[in-house]
């Protein structure tokens, strides 16, 4: 097990690396010159020198990437342009929504989904069964955006529990902040969770229809118990893969529902740096991303050896 | 008092009939072997008396098991009833148990379930169990995993789940056939003792005669989900009177007639040929090591001959065939069909590799399902330089479809509208079609059932005597091997340990590992019709 653990924790940091130079690699293949990109075409020469110094644009190829590398290691992204500003600030700024967000939403998710596929397994073709499916598929269909603005009709315009947008912040206290976050995280959550249950349901029916669950009802367990105990956690491994992915996409894709509801998450920061070529903050936040889908893989795969003890010994 | 009685048992399925007026009885101590071929309702049987049904399944009649009327139990009563009186082993032990479980926790279940007893004496009488079915506590720990042992291993830990409440009846389903000679006959050796041990009824249900035969008090024969003779094992051989019990026996015992005589030159060389894998160590760092599968082989195949080629699982069978075939390339040594080598560099020799087919032992899995019959059995035309095309092509179809004993039509067919007996012909058609001189049958007919495993051996004898053709007979089934070839080779861990003309190896073996595998395999009374 320390053996997998310590493999991985390679893998992840070797991913880094490659993923961190493919990123600035990316900048410096973009045809013409970024600082003239990020100022248009009418911009002075000194301002465009000034620029350019400011991005780290003099110097070798090695001695710029180190520069960039080294000093996102102690949290120094630089200055974005447009705002004049530390770009470590303002990530951090926004991933103080960003973050909870998403892992409320996976919360969400996760807590429709796992009884929702399960039910709908255990009682295959029942109207329960049928329900569950229907649902999930219109969860699938249905734009989440879409969603998002009916409950703001609802919820927020007639009935008024909650507010349309924005986000209180997290100084006026936790309940309220998660208040704020609970209309965009359900509308996130909705289409996951229809996902993620159809893939606990169609896991759940494989692993009940393997021999060893006949061996458990030979030994007079019953139905349910045979599911508990044997199928359940035989079941996951597809389940985990849906939930790292769902994690990362959470996390970054939420951009058209922080627009519906106005909130200051990272999806809309990177979306306004690209609007406003702002290279500097875009670079960082692909590479924050990144770093994320990378340690959110790691976590899965650590979770497969949890649960699958055939994967422990593995190289 | 019998233990088991089982009276005019009928089952339905969706209303598809599957069992008609079955009557069976077991009594404590003895031993009752059911024979039938697939889809002969002998499984159904033993799981209407688990009451562990497909969805849909209505049964009347009669199970009386130790005095409960199974039919009529409820399901709480009949959950008691399983794992406690009744235990019950499976015929694929590699998938009979939970994988992400521990043996230990596994077969302390049974003993959890039904009794009120603390986590750690059911942990105590499970290291019994399995000590019982010869997985004693400290080579076999109870924190293993079933991925840690080995098929005939992990058939013990069933047994031991099974066993573990001392159950009055044990029902085992083709308990050893997905197992090795030596390891069936151990695990039926175990069974033996066990039901005298316990005085437990055993149900044994195989498709294999000879194994029943051994092993059984009473045989009871059935087919299309009716018994049609039962008896005591010692006289029944002799003594049957229906039909298709005599032609089930006749299948089992059947011997090809062969006509075509070999020829003295070699079609097939094999020189000291080694086959290496490497093994990846753990780690990045540490070493790699060779794994020597097959350890400096040589034999010949003449033309025309029928050559067996017998041996456990991990032997080195299979390498060997990967590599006669020219699929991987071998670390030393040659391998020459008819004096060309299979490899020139490091590619199979295209002339040579057409002049040899394969045919496998599954015949679910070895086609492609959504590809028509016709086109199934045109694959090998790839290794031609001008493949045949329009009407050629058909004839050629035609002509290997017929000569299996096929139709013409059925080239349309998809691969499912077959039977396992009919895809196994289209899988010979598919060898012959590009009329090749060496086919190796690798377990070619160990899936299928004996009557019609009889079928398919008169008709590779008759192609052989046809078109000359020479065969590789690859299978851990004894008897088998001896009806179809006229010599054999018995390996052992990558060795040829003992090779010679089948009829005096079989008689007279020399070899000790031979001397093993001969007395392990299940063989029928000398009487036998």
């Amino acid at each position: 097990m320390l053996r997998y653990f310590l493999k991985r924790l390679l893998s992840l940091a070797l991913s880094l690396v490659v993923a961190s130079i493919v990123i600035f690699l990316a900048l410096e293949v973009v045809p013409g010159d970024p600082a003239a990109y990020m100022l248009g075409i009418n911009a002075q020469e000194d301002t465009l020198a000034a620029l350019r110094e400011q991005l780290g644009l003099n110097g070798s190829l090695i001695e710029r990437y180190a520069g960039w590398a080294g000093g996102m290691l102690h949290g120094d992204f630089g200055i974005s342009y447009t705002y004049r500003t530390p770009v470590a600030e303002m990530i951090g700024e926004r991933l103080w929504i960003s973050l909870p967000l998403a892992l409320f939403a996976l919360c969400l998710s996760t807590v429709i989904a796992f009884p929702a596929g399960i039910w709908a397994a255990s009682k295959r073709g029942s109207v329960v069964d049928v329900v569950v499916m229907g649902v999930t598929q219109l969860g699938v269909a249905i734009p989440n955006f879409w969603f998002a603005m009916l409950m703001v009709l609802v919820f927020a315009i007639n009935l008024r529990w909650f507010s349309a947008g924005g986000f209180v912040g997290w100084d006026a206290g936790f309940l309220l902040a998660m208040k704020s976050l609970t209309l965009p995280a359900v509308a996130l959550a909705l289409p996951q969770a229809s996902i993620l249950a159809r893939v606990m349901r169609s896991s759940l029916l494989d692993t009940l229809s393997e021999d060893f669950i006949r061996t458990a009802r030979a030994k007079g367990l019953s139905k349910r118990q045979a599911l508990w105990r044997h199928a359940l956690r035989n079941a996951l491994i597809p389940v985990l893969t849906i939930i790292g992915l769902q994690f990362s996409f959470l996390l970054a894709g939420a951009i058209i529902i922080e627009n519906v509801f106005f909130l200051p998450g990272l999806g809309r920061l990177v979306f306004q740096s690209i609007s406003a070529r702002d290279l500097i903050v875009v670079e960082s936040v692909v590479m924050l991303l990144v770093f994320a889908v990378i340690v959110v893989n790691f976590a899965v795969d650590m979770a497969y050896a949890i649960v699958d003890p055939r994967l422990r010994g593995r190289r | 008092m019998s233990l088991l009685v089982i009276e005019g048992l009928d089952l339905e399925i969706h209303g598809a009939p599957i069992l008609k007026g079955v009557s069976l009885s077991v009594s404590a101590g003895q031993i009752v072997g059911v024979i039938g071929e697939s889809g002969s309702g002998k499984s159904m049987t033993a799981f209407a008396v688990m009451q562990l049904l497909p969805d849909g399944a209505e049964c009347a009649g009669r199970i009386d098991l130790g005095g409960h009327e199974v039919l009529t139990l409820s399901e709480a009563h009949l959950r008691e009833m399983r794992g406690r009186e009744v235990g019950m082993v499976f015929q694929e032990p590699m998938t009979a148990l939970n994988p992400i479980r521990t043996i230990g926790d596994q077969v302390a279940e049974t003993i959890l379930i039904h009794e009120r007893v603390s986590r750690a004496e059911a942990m105590t009488r499970a290291a019994e169990a399995l000590r019982r079915a010869e997985l004693p506590n400290d080579r076999f720990p109870l924190t293993r995993y079933p991925h840690e042992l080995s098929g005939g291993q992990r058939q013990r830990v069933v047994i031991a789940m099974a066993i573990a409440l001392r159950p009055k009846l044990l029902i085992a389903d083709e308990p050893t056939t997905a197992l090795d000679v030596t390891t069936q006959a151990q695990i039926l050796q175990l069974l033996k003792r066990l039901v005298q041990e316990d005085g437990m009824g055993l149900l044994l249900i195989s498709h294999d005669l000879a194994v029943v035969a051994d092993m059984a008090d009473e045989i009871v024969i059935m087919r299309r989900g009716e018994v049609v003779e039962r008896g005591a094992a010692k006289t029944l051989f002799r003594e049957m009177q229906h039909p298709y019990s005599k032609a089930l026996l006749a299948a089992s015992t059947h011997v090809p007639d062969r006509v075509a005589e070999p020829q003295e030159a070699p079609l097939l060389q094999v020189r000291e040929v080694v086959r290496d894998y490497t093994i990846h160590a753990s780690g990045w760092w540490g070493k790699t090591h060779t794994f020597r599968a097959v350890k400096g082989v040589s034999f010949d195949i003449k033309r025309g001959e029928s050559l067996g080629l017998v041996g456990e699982s991990g032997c080195g069978k299979s390498t060997l065939t990967r590599a006669i075939l020219g699929l991987e390339e071998v670390q030393s040594g040659e391998i020459a069909l008819d004096g060309k080598p299979v490899f020139t560099g490091h590619h199979a020799n295209r002339d040579i590799r057409r002049r040899m087919q394969v045919v496998f032992q599954d015949p679910y899995s070895s086609f492609n399902p959504r590809w028509k019959v016709g086109r199934l059995i045109c694959e090998p035309f790839h290794l031609l330089d001008n493949p045949p095309k329009g009407a050629q092509r058909a004839d050629a179809i035609a002509e290997a479809l017929e000569s299996v004993g096929l139709r013409s039509d059925d080239q349309h067919k998809y691969i499912h509208e077959f039977s396992g007996g009919q895809r196994q012909r289209i899988a010979i058609a598919r060898a012959l079609i590009i009329k090749p001189e060496l086919i190796i049958l690798d377990e070619a007919v160990s899936a299928l059932d004996v009557s019609v495993r009889a079928q398919v051996l008169d008709l590779l004898a008759d192609l052989s005597d046809r078109f000359g053709l020479s065969y590789l007979f690859i299978s851990h089934d004894l008897s088998v091997v001896r009806s179809i070839t006229d010599r054999v080779l018995v390996m052992k861990a990558g060795e040829i340990v003992e090779q010679g003309p089948t009829e005096a190896v079989f008689s007279t073996p020399q070899h000790e590992y031979t001397k093993e595998l001969i007395a392990a395999a299940p063989v029928l009374p000398a009487d036998a019709a």
